[in-house]
């Protein structure tokens, strides 16, 4: 009866269809970039771009780990608290006198530590992704507002990161080339090595690694210890940034972050978060942000625009990933 | 998880969980004397309230097991919606209609997007949220909300008081009731707890799953708009994001008592807010700064999930019956 | 011949108060194709779970070259060089063949860090395809691929690794076209010229003339008979009969005198979904159980679950009670009154963690509730009581979870769920899968009576079953009914209809 039953896959026209499905983010970003300056040109100003790349830099420190946490099937909803705590540590121990080093290193080894904790609970113990994240996130934020009692801590001397952050080369800033070659090597983890590979391997069948012994648990460690690095990172970068530890800084940088992983993974492994696609889409966030400031659009829309592109996106990757699969997979958490 | 486990002796764990709430009770009471005062008790009361309905909804989504994170942006969003219209003349049960009527309106749209549209829950609800807390913004552009608030009779919602507590408590233990008649013992709570459990066994039962998802998720956003409304009572305007607040207890709620209880269930969503409420008001009532209350709630989260954990009770179990305490392990199985 | 790859002697296991093995004596030669053959419940997937490390044995012994080896685990198996393919292998479907082949092994080391040389795991591949040709394109992702070519990946994955001597494989030929078959047979044929040595469980016996050396009869737990094929076809065996052994009449309850005399209660006529069913036609009538017969693959599960409404929607009219119908959901099929007990009572029957008074009363929620939709507490606990009683559920007790009964109170338990729900029209379907003898006993016996008032059908791949408790029935192959319900096919041809697709 297998003649019959052996499941027929729409095959046909999906060479086309996933040509422009690969590429339509950055078809996106390209568009949104030459409307928003048809309508403002200081949108294309090299001070703009400066802006721009800025911001999205930092941003995509932010997510690069996150990415892989969701690519291998699982949720971070911690990382912009960890991003916050480690934010106010190192603005905490600077205000205490210590120098920049420490105080980077402390932020990050602190974010680092939740990671780990994060990866222990979900990958070992096996609890729910989403609570144990909710939860830890929750003490990051509780332990970051704790550190300025409740308000902000101000950093006078940015120190070498200030200068790091501020130097330009040509008209393109020091920190993005960083960033460029950072998610360079990240995708050459993610295509080329076995870490990447077992990701997305995880992500579908779990036992299958299992059972050709492949460590599914530690994996899973790893990335949310990654997570927690690449957030703390970016915490700290922001502190040099802002010139101010700030405790509240996480909230806005939930949805941007959940948006940029589900709007990238709709790029090139369709239906699956990967870095280039992360990395095009915290730039459209960051171009529309700033097309949207020079348009005198208030916040609030920018927040209706990106959470509507979060759906958007999961909607369309669901859709696209089972188009492909030829099969549904279950629920994520 | 936890929520999926069963009562073993349910007896014993409500014992124990009373237990632990005078253990608690006791030790700030010894720390400071005010917190057995009446006046205290009619705080904790009406704390317990506004977390508690939020957390009530979320039992019914937890429960058809998915998850919603929406409600607080709902619950912001239902706030603006009602400030707004008793701002312009409109009475306070029309306002209060309309709230409920948009924020219904966005969980059946969450529903129907996880039950129909098969979209991940929470990646969704993320969405949703963020959508309906800009949305909030629409009416003022960001401006709170005071205007005939005075007059409404809204915050007389929060004035009245029966035997020294707030009416908004027994409005909570009449809601609970319903809500415990209707999951524990109506043919909807069975249709509820039966397509979260097992969707094929229940759809093979004749039971419509896809529907009960997508009602479970317009039940959270109900009663997270009820839960924002007693919030606009106590303070008398309306913030764009009134619902900010109810994310971490109403999860901390379901969960930990999920833990405690063996179970999500109404009576462990009960014990949950109150052990966390009765925990909060200490920590306030001792001088602890509003910012540590965030992290204290996700701690005791954690260690309920963590120990509480499956795997761990049956180690446990398994060392006491080793030790020659409670009953053995294997009896119950056949 | 040299000496034997395996060799194991006085083998048993039993699990609880049941033996599910006992006294198994098997030998092994190299380079010999062997098929275990037997019907469900005979010992086959206990003996090869032992042979592959999942289960441990009792009692006896297992020799390896003629060195006596203790296996713990599958992989204390696989270093001994034996290896099982699952029916359903553990793949990732995103994933090409060869990146499944080689998963876990994509670099020169293990762990997270080693480069993917995909040029490197392709001349594997290749070397592997030299080795044992067969038609193959490994490139292409594993989700694209038929059963059979994710079986032939499992087999490749298997070889890939460790020195394996012996292959176990695990009914791989239950759904199968002719062309997929030609090709695993002729991989199965270049696995024995290389010296590997296959152990084939199989139901199917007109493919184990094509391709097996000897085989081997399991029944009732214990190894029945082996001989070569040769033997077999020289001596004009039917190996059904051996599979079959002695009936077990007094399980079943006696059948009806006037079996097919009543008024026709259900009827389907020309039922047919692309690709799964053909031309079903078939009535039943009041007092009497007609009993469908058909191997895993065979359409017996959807053929149920299309009359249920929940497959489909199928061409085709059904009839009921004089009326046409036609349920697209459970739901309409139990307005209808059609009531299915589901092949796997665990992920289809029952909410496990729940009490037992919750699932009796889960599938009519109308009749159990009254005023605003509250539960009749009471009424249903004294009906429940009532039901536990009519079907012997031991222990009888309503609050207990259902996943700490036994597999056959389990079933009693969506039986009485079925009486609550109230049906004119019963679906049978593997009702005693995993249910001890006694409880085997008291089902039939329910299902009898269940036929005075109902119309009854039982589907299973235990023809046994279905001969000794049915008053007519007729067999499922491959989507095609082959033959009429009819009282008078014999046990044999009903087991040969299942499983070649013929009478005769």
């Amino acid at each position: 009866m297998t003649e019959i039953s052996s499941p027929m896959r729409p095959q046909m026209s999906f060479a086309g269809f996933r040509a422009i499905g690969r590429w339509w983010l950055l078809l996106a970003l390209i568009a949104s970039l030459l409307a928003f300056a048809a309508g403002r040109p200081q949108m294309l100003d090299s001070g703009n771009i400066v802006t721009i790349l800025r911001s999205a830099s930092i941003m995509a420190i932010m997510v690069l780990g996150l990415t892989w946490v969701i690519a291998a099937g699982k949720i971070d909803v911690s990382f912009m608290q960890i991003a916050a705590l480690a934010n106010m540590t190192t603005a905490g121990l600077l205000a205490q006198g210590s120098g920049w080093a420490l105080a980077a290193l402390c932020g990050i080894a602190i974010g680092a530590v939740v990671g780990l904790v994060n990866g222990v609970l979900v990958g070992r113990m096996r609890l729910s992704p989403l609570i144990t994240t909710i939860a830890t996130g929750g003490v990051c934020a509780s332990a970051a507002a704790a550190i300025g009692a409740g308000t902000s801590i101000r950093i006078d001397d940015t120190g070498l990161l200030g200068d790091f952050l501020a130097a330009r080369l040509g008209p393109v800033p020091l920190i993005a080339l960083f960033v460029a070659v950072l998610y360079a090597v990240a995708w050459w983890m993610q295509e080329r090595l076995t870490f990447g590979h077992y990701i997305y391997a995880a992500e579908q069948n779990e036992e299958a690694l299992v059972d050709v012994g492949v460590p599914v648990h530690r994996l899973l460690v790893l990335v949310y210890l990654i997570s927690g690095v690449c957030a703390s990172v970016a915490g700290v970068l922001l502190a040099a940034s802002l010139s101010s530890g700030q405790p509240m800084i996480g909230s806005s940088y939930f949805i941007d972050g959940l948006t940029a992983v589900f709007l990238g993974g709709m790029m090139i492994r369709i239906g699956r978060p990967n870095v280039i696609g992360t990395a095009t889409a915290v730039l459209l966030l960051a171009v529309l942000v700033s097309g949207g400031a020079l348009l005198g659009w208030p916040d609030y829309q920018r927040e209706i625009i990106k959470g509507a592109l979060l759906l958007a996106g999961v909607a369309m990757a669901v859709r696209m990933g089972r188009a492909l699969d030829g099969f549904a997979k279950g629920g994520r958490s | 998880m936890t929520a999926t486990s069963r009562l073993p002796s349910g007896f014993y764990r409500v014992l124990a969980f009373l237990a632990l709430v005078a253990a608690v009770v006791a030790i700030f009471a010894l720390i400071e004397p005010r917190y057995l005062s009446m006046r205290n008790l009619t705080a904790v009361t009406r704390h317990m309230a506004a977390n508690g309905l939020a957390a009530l909804g979320l039992t019914f989504v937890v429960v058809v097991r998915k998850y919603d994170l929406s409600f607080p942006g709902i619950a912001s969003f239902a706030a603006m919606t009602i400030g707004f219209l008793i701002a312009g003349g409109y009475s306070l049960g029309a306002a209060i209609a309309a709230g409920l009527g948009v924020g219904i309106a966005v969980g059946l749209v969450n529903g129907f997007a996880v039950a129909y549209g098969r979209l991940p829950d929470i990646v969704t609800t993320i969405a949703t949220g963020s959508i309906v807390g800009g949305m909030a913004f629409l009416y003022t552009g960001g401006r709170t909300i005071f205007q005939n608030f005075m007059t409404s009779g809204l915050i007389d919602l929060n004035d009245i008081r029966f035997l020294g507590l707030n009416a908004s408590f027994y409005f909570l233990i009449a809601i609970y009731g319903v809500a415990y008649l209707v999951l524990h013992h109506s043919r909807f709570g069975a249709s509820f707890r039966a397509a979260g459990e097992n969707p094929v066994s229940a759809h093979l039962s004749g039971i419509p799953v896809r529907l009960y998802t997508m009602g479970a998720f317009a039940v959270c956003a109900a009663t997270a708009v009820l839960a924002v409304v007693l919030i606009l009572a106590e303070s008398g305007t309306a913030d764009t994001n009134e619902g900010a607040n109810f994310l971490m207890p109403a999860y901390a709620a379901v969960f930990l008592g999920a833990a405690l209880l063996g179970g999500a269930s109404i009576p462990a969503t009960l014990a949950g807010t109150a052990l966390i409420t009765i925990l909060l008001d200490g920590f306030s009532l001792l001088g602890v700064p509003y910012y540590y209350s965030d992290g204290v709630v996700s701690l005791i989260l954690l260690a309920g999930v963590v120990l509480f954990d499956e795997r761990l009770r049956r180690e446990a179990a398994f060392l006491m019956t080793f030790l020659g305490f409670g009953r053995k392990i294997g009896e119950t199985h056949p | 011949m040299a000496q034997p790859v395996l060799t194991i002697s006085r083998l048993a296991k039993r699990f609880g108060p049941v033996q599910a093995l006992g006294e198994v004596d098997f030998t092994l030669e190299q380079g010999e194709i062997h098929a275990l053959l037997g019907v469900n419940g005979a010992g086959k997937s206990t003996f090869i779970k032992i042979l592959s490390g999942v289960y441990t044995k009792d009692e006896g012994t297992i020799e390896i070259d003629g060195r006596s080896v203790e296996f713990r685990s599958p992989r204390d198996a696989i270093a001994h060089g034996v290896a099982a393919v699952q029916q359903h292998p553990e793949l990732v479907g995103d994933l090409t063949g060869y990146e499944n082949i080689f998963l876990g092994m994509e670099g020169g080391r293990r762990g997270f860090w080693s480069r993917i040389d995909r040029a490197s795991m392709r001349r594997r591949a290749d070397a592997l395809l030299a080795r044992f040709p067969v038609e193959i394109d490994l490139s292409r992702r594993v989700s694209s691929l038929s059963v059979v070519e994710r079986e032939i990946v499992a087999i490749l994955q298997a070889l890939s690794r460790e020195n394996i001597r012996v292959l176990i494989l695990d009914e791989p030929t239950s759904t199968l076209t002719e062309v997929e078959k030609g090709v695993l047979f002729r991989l199965m044929a270049h696995l024995r010229a290389f010296g590997i040595s296959i152990i084939y469980i199989t139901h199917r016996l007109e493919e184990v003339m094509e391709i097996v050396d000897r085989l081997t009869v399991f029944r009732g737990g214990r190894r029945i008979t082996t001989m070569s094929v040769e033997a077999a076809r020289a001596e004009g065996v039917t190996l059904a009969e051996l599979m079959l052994g002695e009936t077990l009449d007094h399980v079943y309850p006696p059948r009806r005198e006037d079996a097919g005399a009543g008024e026709v209660v259900f009827s389907v006529e020309g039922l047919r979904l692309p690709g799964v069913l053909d031309n079903i036609r078939f009535d039943v009538r009041r007092g009497e159980i007609v009993g469908v017969f058909g191997l895993v693959g065979s359409g017996l599960d959807e053929l149920s679950k299309v009359l249920f409404g929940a497959m489909g929607p199928a061409e085709g009219k059904m009839r009921l009670g004089g009326r046409e119908i036609a349920p697209r959901t459970p739901r309409e099929a139990l307005a209808n009154g059609i009531f299915l007990v589901p092949g796997d009572r665990r992920t289809e029957g029952l909410t496990l963690s729940q009490a037992s008074v919750f699932n009796m009363t889960l599938a009519n929620l109308g009749k159990a509730s009254g005023l605003a939709g509250l539960l009749r507490r009471g009424r249903n606990r004294r009906a429940s009581a009532a039901l536990a009683e009519k079907v012997t559920l031991h222990p009888p007790l309503l609050d207990r979870a259902v996943s700490d009964f036994s597999g056959g109170n389990q079933q009693k338990i969506v039986v009485a769920k079925g009486l609550f729900a109230g049906a004119d029209l019963y679906i049978f379907v593997e009702p005693t899968v995993g249910v001890d003898i006694g409880a085997r006993s008291r089902l039939y016996g329910l299902m009898r009576d269940l036929a005075e008032s109902a119309a009854v059908i039982v589907m299973s791949s235990d023809c046994d079953e279905v001969h000794g408790l049915s008053d007519r029935t007729f067999a499922l192959y491959k989507g095609r009914q082959i033959g009429q319900p009819s009282g008078d096919i014999t046990r044999g041809r009903l087991l040969a209809a299942g499983i070649m697709g013929s009478l005769h």
